[in-house]
This record gives structure tokens, C-alpha cells and sequence, in this order.
């Protein structure tokens, strides 16, 4: 008897086995698509949300959403990359101008000019918008911001950081979080927005300078957003304008900061090459360039595209984000928004991409330690320097050494050499 | 006989080395591969520990290492003292909550601690409220952060294998100390500690290793520049920057190395150092001590600061669970079921495929397991005990080398990495040990003779075994069933390399929720619901019958 039940049950063990692999591996005969791309969660939920409800009502079938979410930017390319010839997805969903100038110039992605392709400005304040050629659109434009906790600065009674230079104000020091260029495509900008704007060579300066502000690194830009809105970090750099927004919106009290010197970003999509569903990836396209398509992308968190949105009249229309986004933005269409952008050059930007990431990395992430000592020696001895000065001690010779020290530090990043001479300026100055 | 055992063993071993010699052989080969030319060399090698950068991340996790098992000792002498001696009340619950974090996935821990010790979390936010500070105070940023969220997981082994010591040790040799005139410090310096070396390392090394394998909790804090994180983002990250993969795949085989070692010398060790006494133990328990008010209510004080300390993360983890937003706030005001709604009904998808690849592994572990530990107690086929050791070894391995050497080894050439099979299969590899230890250890209880007189009164092979041990077995077997289950549902280190859309289990849940999206309250429902489940599958366990549990306990870890 006992036999028979132990049997039985060992079978129904089988059974129950071998039915989950039936119901697992039973494919639904739905169309597919798969996006692959750096665009927040939200933003993928509320397309897939809407795509699938449009395509049912006009090809009357489901259609089945993969979405690939591998990293930021760079790490999305680089996924791309590894596919070859046969891309394990058909959209290139999200990323700027420069992550699809690479994938244009590398021929990852294939020109198609989506219905209402038109609505969307070529260039906007000397950023290109679209490709000429329709490889790739923008369909959520932006601009790189900064961030911060309004409730975390008034308990720590500091005001908002206004410029790039405002950050560099020593009170700022260990309040301020930001991720590595390679693992978030807005530190990518951000970091090419300070070499075009400060020079290259001042550029890498002021990077060295603004490290040692940091509390730590985080690990991709909406970590930022999250660490700044928990308040663990009160501000954050490198920013989607949008997060403060949706941050807002769910109740965080974080408010976005426009830097002095900033871009527009225009969130992208390609068809990639040999995409193996092609024909839906081009419905996808058509789509995400309705009015309606454009509505999900609002409501998915980010700025629709197209030149004849009014949030007002979306407001009207039951569009929950339109008053978020009109709050957020001040205006009325992304397109009022009154600017001053720098003066971007998109080629530079894509030619030096990997480089730009991989000497961030080395450069001042992996030397972190190394370069805030060197510098807080630097700014000791200069203090010092400073109080010897009042003292009426000879200080011209320990000066000029500690100017060599800054050099070598901001120019050079040689944080051994320029330690060396911060050292040697201070026995300058106790010396004979 | 011998032949049906050797065409078993036969079975048992090609599935061995193709679920784990052939892809750890192939994370070896790769770690050996030079990007240029693609041959062999130990350039690799020579570039990981010339680059200054990779070079500080290994110090750093022996450094780590070292801090998380002297924190752990230290605060676990005193609590296993406590257990093993001390007649109290409560010592029951005691124990199993300071046991806890062995079933608690370690991820669960750290967003409870940043919730709750995080710098506008509840401890600073009450701090700042009663105005005994000004600004908040970084507790959990930093390398004390870490130490004290891993030892604290880590405390149960360091508890366990202390208290077996204590009570393992011959009451005479402690009594004979005190005849001598040693006094309670030193006869315990000099005597009792020295008498639970053997047992004591059978832990520390489980606990030395932790960080050699976790690779989220410094992820999570910030802190990336440890071994198991470095390897994670290089080869997670980077798909196209050759030397960067190569740079992680070394870090993971140098991971595995100092694991694997590790666990064979403490091994060797206990082993060879085994101390014994002349008499046979007077009491089962052994010294058993009825002490002073004083350090009674003392040690009653520190018992509860531990447990609270674990208490803590189903406690924060429920509340953010049920609550909208918890930040700012010292305790949450805003009471939601919506986390939950959106779990269950939104994306039942993650705990239907947790569900399943777990159940799936489990039938794979079942299946492999039983048969195993047939061989390895009840017959003297060649290398059985080769068998035995190869997976025993998986418990030290790195949860993340097995899924980076699944990567390597099953997506071009055996494409299993491109169908779902591969996480079950994954789960099963890695969790390997767990049932079989658990069905060995049964199968060591179980009589030779009632086999033998099934097999004499003509009954087969198969049969005795479904008629008489399974029964008799089954226990055992249950208790190692839903061990097993407990574990590869928790899983997240192989499973993260080998995921794709559509394939997430709830722990990837957890950590796309928490750390790439601003959805801390569904992760930590997603935790919370975790929790629950660990939690009635353990008080099935406890039905079954915890002696079993103890018997074969395994280390445990994501």
C-alpha cells in the first residue's frame, strides 16, 4: 500500500515537472519586437503598455515586448556591439546623439523616416535633434541637469549650487554624488560638456577638482537620483532634467539644477540592422511618433518630442504628466524652453567616446584615493602659506612651489609629483 | 550489483562534468586566453597583480576579510558562550534568531540597514528629532558599513560552530583547570577557547570567505573596489573592452582560488587537529552553568541586542513593505497595499519564474542527490569518494563564478544560455551540495540491514529502494527539499550573469527595483515576500525535524 502511494506521489512529482516545462516552452503565436536601449523602467513599462494595446486594436494580434536594459549608454552599445550581424533585438531605444553617431559610423543601425518624422526639428540651439537621413530621431528631448535635496541643503543650511565653479566651494565637500561616464550616458555628456566648455586641458582640471568634492561614486545615473532623493547625498550631478520631475511627482523634495553651462540631449531610436522583425520594429516607429505614442512617453516620464504638443491641451485631455511636466519645465511645449546652450560639437564627441569614458575611469575614478590626498596636502600647505603670510614670514619661494604643486595636480594629474612639491613648498616654509 | 552501481555512478559523474568540470574548466581556460593572439599565458595574470588598481581591490577584500571575521568573533564568542552554558529561558528562540540570517538572502539585509541606519533614516532621523545631533551620522557608508552588515550575516556560522565546540568539550578538562586554581578568564583563555580551534575554524573560514563571494553589499554601499564587485561590473558592464572582461574573469578565478584553498586547508586541518580526550563526555549537553543574577541579566541584555539587530530586517523590510514612500520620516505615516498589488498582479512574472526554476532545480537536485548519496554511503564504487569531494567543493565556490563560467561555457558552441533551461540548471549546479547533504547524512542513519532483507527476501534493487529506504528516508529528504528550495530561491549571484528579459526570478527583482529603478517599496515588498516564504518553508522544516537540519548543516550565502 505504502508502495503504491510512495510511487504515485514520485510520479506526480514527474508530471508536475515535466508539465512546467510544456506551459514554459509553449510559445504564444504573437508578433515580436525587442527594444534594446538605456530608457528608464517607467518609460519601457508605459510604451510597452501602449504599443500592445495599439497594435491589437489595428492588426487585431498581440504582439510580444522584450525589452533589453543592460546599463547606461555605453554599456547598451557595447551590447549592440557584441551582437554582430545578428542583433538579438530590432530598436536601439534611447541614448543621445553621440551614442547613435557611433552606431551610424560603425553601420549598426539602418535609415527609416517614421510617420510624423516631420514634427520633429532637425536642430535645436546647435544641437542636432535628428539625423538628416532618418538613422536616427529623437523622440524625448532633454537637458543634462544637476540635482539636489532641497530639504537635506536647508537642514545643512547650504545654498543650491548655481555653476560648475559653485561646486567647487569647499562646503560642498562630501555632499555630492555622481556615477563613471562608461556606466551612465549623462556623465558621458556631462564630462564632454565640461572638456568643450572649459577647454580640454582646463576641462580635465576642473574633473580633478570636482572628484575630490564627491562622497563616493555611484553606480549609474538613477542611483544618483535615488541617493539624492533618500537624502543620502544631498546633491547629484549629471541628471536627466525629467528625474527631478518624476521624482517630484512621487513625492521626493528634489528639484533640478541648470548648470551654467548644459546641453540638450536628444533621446533617440534606430532600427537596427538586420533587426529580426523588422516590419514591427517599423510599426513600433510609427507609432512612437503619434500624438498618441508621444502621450506614453509623457507618461512614462520623459519630454515628448514632437513641435505640436501643447501640455496645456494634454492637460485637458486627461494626460496626467502634462501638469507635472508643464510645473517642471515652465512652459507650455519643450520647445519654449529659453536656454543658453554651449556650443557642442557632436563629431569630437563621438569620435573620442570610448576614450573620454576610459580616461575618466583611469585617470581620476581608480586613482580617487590618491587624488584627494594629494590635493588636501596641496590646499593644507597653501593655508598654511596663507597664515605664514599673516605672520609675516617670507613666503615667496613656498608659493611659488606650491603653484608647481597645482600644476602638476590639475594639469598633469601627477597626484605623486604634485604631493612632492606640496611637501617641498611646506619645508620651503619652516625651513631657513 | 557492482555493475548496476557503476553504470550510476557512471551517469552521475557525466553529469558532474558537464554541469561542473566542463564550464569551471572553461572559466579556467579563458582566465589563461591572451586578447591579441589568442593563445595561452599567464599575461592575464601577470597584468591583474601588476595593475596597481586590481592589485589594491585584492588587498582591500583580504583586508575586509580579515575585519569581518575578527567582528564576527568578537561578538560571537560571548553569544555561543551564552548558548552553550547558560540555563535560561528563551533560549529556544534565541538560538533561531540569531541563526535567522543564515536563511535570510544577504540583499535583504542591506536595503533594511540603509533604510534604517541610512543617513536620513530612522536612527539619525531620531537622533536629529531629540537634538542630540546636528547633522546625521554616516553609519553604513564606508568599510565600517560593510564589515558590520557582513559580519552580522555572517555571525550564525562563527555561533553555530563555536557553540558545537563548547559543548563538545569534555567538562573534565574545564574542571580539571579549575582544581589547578585557574580563575573563569583564564581557564577559558587557556583552556576552553584553545579545546574549539578545530570547530571554530570549520566556521571562521566560511566566514573569511563571505566577502571574497559577495559582491552586492559593497555594489549597494558604494563601495566598489572589492574583488567579487570589481569582477562584476567589469563583466557585466563591458561586452566590447577586452582586457576589462579578462581583467574579471581572472578576479573571479582568483576568488574562486582563495575560496577553494581556503576551505581545503581548514579542512585538512580540523581534520588533523581534532582534539581528544581521554574520557568518554559525562553529559550529552556539557557543562551546562547556572550563572549569577548579574551576568544573567547581562547576558540576556546582549542576547536581545543581537536578535534585535536581525529582528530588524523583517521588521523594516515589512514596514517599508506596506508603506508608500518611507522617507524623512522616522517610522512610515502612509499605509499602501499597492506594492503588493504590483508584485502580484502586475508582474506576477518574477515569482512565477522564481517558483519555477527553483521547483524545476529542485527536481534536478532530487533526482541527481538521491542516487549520490546511495553511492557515497552504500557502495564501494571507484572514486565515489572523488564524487563526494568534487560536490562538497561547490559550497565554496563563488556563486558568481558558476554563472560566468555558464556564460562562457553555454552560449557559443552548447547554446544552453539561450533558453531558459539554463537558470534552473544553474540553480541546481551551484546548490548542488544542499540536498545531497542532507539525503547523505540521512542515508549514514539508516540501517544496512532492512535494505539487505528486502534484497534476500527477492525484492529488486529498485524496488527496496522505493519500498523501504526512501520511507524510512524521507525525513531526511524533505528536510533536504525544502532546503534546497529556500536556497535557490534566494539565489541571485549566478543568476544575474545569466538572466535576460523575461527570464528575472524575484531576487533580480529586488536589485532592478532597488538599485536601477526608484522602487524601494517594491523591492522591499519583494524582499518581505521572500522572507514570508523562507519563513513557512522553515517551520516546515521544523515540523519535519530540525536534529536532521543541524546534523548536515551547510553554509549558506546568495
Amino acid at each position: 500500500m505504502r508502495t503504491q502511494a510512495l510511487t504515485k506521489m514520485l510520479s506526480m512529482v514527474f508530471m508536475a515537472a515535466f508539465c512546467l516545462f510544456a506551459f514554459q516552452g509553449q510559445a504564444i503565436a504573437a508578433d515580436k519586437i525587442g527594444w534594446v536601449g538605456p530608457v528608464y523602467k517607467e518609460l519601457a513599462e508605459s510604451l510597452t503598455k501602449g504599443f500592445k494595446q495599439y497594435y491589437e486594436k489595428t492588426h487585431g494580434k498581440e504582439v510580444e515586448v522584450t525589452f533589453i536594459h543592460p546599463g547606461g549608454w555605453p554599456v547598451c552599445l557595447d551590447k549592440v556591439r557584441t551582437w554582430g550581424d545578428k542583433p538579438d533585438a530590432d530598436i536601439f531605444l534611447g541614448a543621445g546623439a553621440p551614442a547613435h553617431e557611433v552606431l551610424k559610423k560603425e553601420g549598426r543601425i539602418v535609415p527609416y523616416k517614421p510617420k510624423g518624422w516631420d514634427m520633429v526639428p532637425l536642430d535645436s540651439h546647435g544641437m542636432k535633434v535628428k539625423d538628416a537621413k532618418g538613422y536616427w530621431t529623437c523622440f524625448a528631448p532633454w537637458i543634462v541637469t544637476n540635482l539636489y535635496n532641497e530639504k537635506v541643503l536647508k537642514k545643512l543650511r547650504l545654498p543650491p549650487p548655481k555653476t560648475w565653479q559653485d561646486l567647487l566651494n569647499p562646503i560642498y565637500r562630501g555632499n555630492i554624488i555622481t556615477t563613471l561616464p562608461y556606466a551612465s550616458g549623462t556623465m558621458h555628456e556631462t564630462v564632454e560638456i565640461i572638456l568643450q566648455a572649459f577647454g580640454e586641458e582646463e576641462g580635465w582640471a576642473y574633473l580633478r577638482t570636482l572628484a575630490a568634492q564627491f562622497a563616493r561614486f555611484s553606480t549609474g545615473s538613477t542611483d544618483t537620483t535615488h541617493i539624492v532623493s533618500r537624502g543620502e547625498v544631498p546633491i547629484g550631478l549629471a541628471q536627466p532634467q525629467m528625474n527631478a520631475m518624476v521624482a517630484r511627482r512621487d513625492g521626493y523634495p528634489v528639484r533640478d539644477l541648470l548648470p551654467d553651462k548644459t546641453i540638450l540631449v536628444p533621446e533617440a531610436v534606430a532600427l537596427l540592422k538586420g533587426a529580426p522583425n523588422e516590419a514591427v520594429g517599423k510599426i513600433f516607429l510609427d507609432w512612437l511618433f503619434s500624438m498618441e505614442g508621444q502621450k506614453y512617453v509623457l507618461e512614462g516620464g520623459y519630454f515628448a518630442a514632437r513641435t505640436d504638443i501643447q501640455f496645456s491641451v494634454w492637460e485637458k485631455e486627461g494626460v496626467a504628466m502634462a501638469t507635472h511636466a508643464k510645473k517642471a519645465l515652465g512652459v507650455d511645449s519643450f520647445w519654449d524652453l529659453k536656454v543658453k546652450f554651449i556650443e557642442y560639437d557632436l563629431d569630437l564627441a563621438a569620435k573620442r567616446w570610448d576614450d573620454v569614458n576610459k580616461h575618466y575611469e583611469y585617470e581620476i575614478y581608480r586613482k580617487w584615493g590618491k587624488l584627494k590626498d594629494s590635493l588636501f596636502l596641496i590646499e593644507e600647505v597653501e593655508e598654511e602659506i596663507q597664515a605664514a603670510k599673516a605672520a609675516n614670514v617670507e613666503t615667496a619661494k613656498a608659493e611659488e612651489k606650491i603653484k608647481e604643486a597645482r600644476t602638476l595636480f590639475q594639469k598633469e594629474g601627477n597626484y605623486a609629483a604634485a604631493r612632492l612639491a606640496a611637501a617641498k613648498a611646506r619645508a620651503l616654509l619652516v625651513g631657513p | 550489483m557492482t555493475r548496476g552501481g557503476n553504470v550510476l555512478a557512471l551517469v552521475l559523474w557525466s553529469i558532474i562534468v558537464f554541469f561542473v568540470i566542463y564550464p569551471l574548466s572553461i572559466l579556467i581556460f579563458e582566465s589563461f586566453k591572451i586578447v591579441e593572439t589568442g593563445s595561452l599565458g599567464l599575461q592575464n595574470y601577470l597584468g591583474f597583480f601588476q595593475d596597481g588598481y586590481y592589485l589594491k581591490t585584492f588587498g582591500n577584500t583580504l583586508f575586509l576579510s580579515t575585519l569581518v571575521l575578527l567582528t564576527s568573533t568578537l561578538f560571537g564568542i560571548p553569544l555561543a558562550y551564552i548558548l552553550a552554558r547558560y540555563r535560561q529561558y528563551g533560549k529556544t528562540i534565541f538560538t533561531a534568531l540569531i541563526l535567522l540570517p543564515i536563511v535570510l538572502p544577504a540583499y535583504a539585509g542591506i536595503f533594511a540597514f540603509i533604510i534604517f541606519f541610512g543617513k536620513y533614516g530612522t536612527v539619525n532621523l531620531l537622533l536629529m528629532d531629540f537634538g542630540i545631533i546636528e547633522t546625521p551620522i554616516n553609519f553604513i557608508y564606508g568599510i565600517h558599513g560593510l564589515v558590520f552588515i557582513q559580519a552580522l550575516h555572517m555571525l550564525p556560522f562563527i555561533v553555530l560552530s563555536l557553540s558545537a565546540g563548547f559543548t563538545n568539550i569534555d567538562p573534565a578538562f574545564e574542571e580539571a583547570a579549575e582544581v589547578e586554581g585557574a580563575s573563569g578568564f583564564r581557564r577559558f583563555i587557556t583552556v576552553t577557547l584553545p579545546l574549539c580551534t578545530p570547530s571554530y575554524l570549520a566556521g571562521a573560514v566560511i566566514v573569511f570567505l563571505w566577502p571574497f563571494t559577495d559582491w552586492l553589499t559593497p555594489l549597494i554601499l558604494g563601495q566598489v573596489d572589492y574583488l567579487p564587485s570589481v569582477a562584476y561590473i567589469n563583466i557585466a558592464y563591458h561586452f566590447t573592452d577586452m582586457h576589462r572582461k579578462y581583467m574579471g574573469i581572472v578576479a573571479v578565478v582568483i576568488s574562486s582560488i582563495v575560496c577553494i584553498a581556503l576551505f581545503l586547508v581548514a579542512r585538512w586541518w580540523v581534520e588533523r587537529k581534532k582534539y581528544t580526550g581521554l574520557s568518554k563526555g559525562t553529559t550529552s549537553e556539557g557543562r551546562v552553568i547556572e550563572p549569577g543574577l548579574l551576568i544573567k541579566s547581562g547576558s540576556y541584555l546582549y542576547m536581545i541586542f543581537i536578535a534585535a539587530l536581525v529582528l530588524l530586517i523583517p521588521i523594516v523590510l515589512g514596514l517599508s513593505a506596506f508603506s508608500r514612500r518611507w522617507v524623512f520620516e522616522a517610522f512610515p505615516t502612509h499605509w499602501t497595499l499597492e506594492n503588493f498589488r504590483v508584485i502580484l498582479l502586475e508582474t506576477p512574472m518574477l515569482i512565477k519564474n522564481s517558483f519555477v526554476f527553483s521547483t524545476i532545480a529542485l527536481v534536478f537536485g532530487v533526482l541527481f542527490g538521491l542516487p549520490a548519496a546511495y553511492i557515497i554511503v552504500r557502495t564501494r564504487v571507484p572514486g565515489k569518494n572523488a564524487l563526494d569531494f568534487v560536490i562538497t567543493l561547490m559550497l565554496a565556490f563563488p556563486g558568481m563564478a558558476v554563472g560566468v563560467s555558464y556564460l562562457l561555457a553555454f552560449w557559443e558552441g552548447i547554446p544552453l544560455a539561450t533558453h531558459w533551461i539554463i537558470m534552473p540548471l544553474a540553480l541546481f549546479a551551484r546548490r548542488l551540495p544542499y540536498f545531497l547533504r542532507m539525503a547523505h547524512s540521512s542515508y549514514l542513519q539508516l540501517d544496512v540491514s532492512l535494505e539487505e532483507a528486502s534484497e534476500v527476501s527477492g525484492v529488486g534493487k529498485l524496488r527496496t529502494f522505493l519500498s523501504i529506504s526512501l520511507p524510512l528516508l524521507l525525513k531526511g529528504v524533505l528536510v533536504g527539499v525544502v532546503m534546497f528550495f529556500i536556497m535557490a530561491f534566494q539565489e541571485i549571484s549566478t543568476a544575474i550573469f545569466l538572466y535576460r528579459g523575461g527570464w528575472e526570478t524575484l531576487p533580480i527583482g529586488i536589485f532592478l527595483n532597488w538599485h536601477r529603478g526608484m522602487e524601494f517599496g517594491i523591492a522591499a515588498a519583494m524582499a518581505f515576500l521572500m522572507i514570508v516564504i523562507t519563513f513557512i518553508l522553515l517551520l516546515i522544516i521544523a515540523r519535519i525535524g530540525g536534529g536532521i537540519l543541524k546534523a548536515a548543516w551547510g553554509p549558506g550565502g546568495s
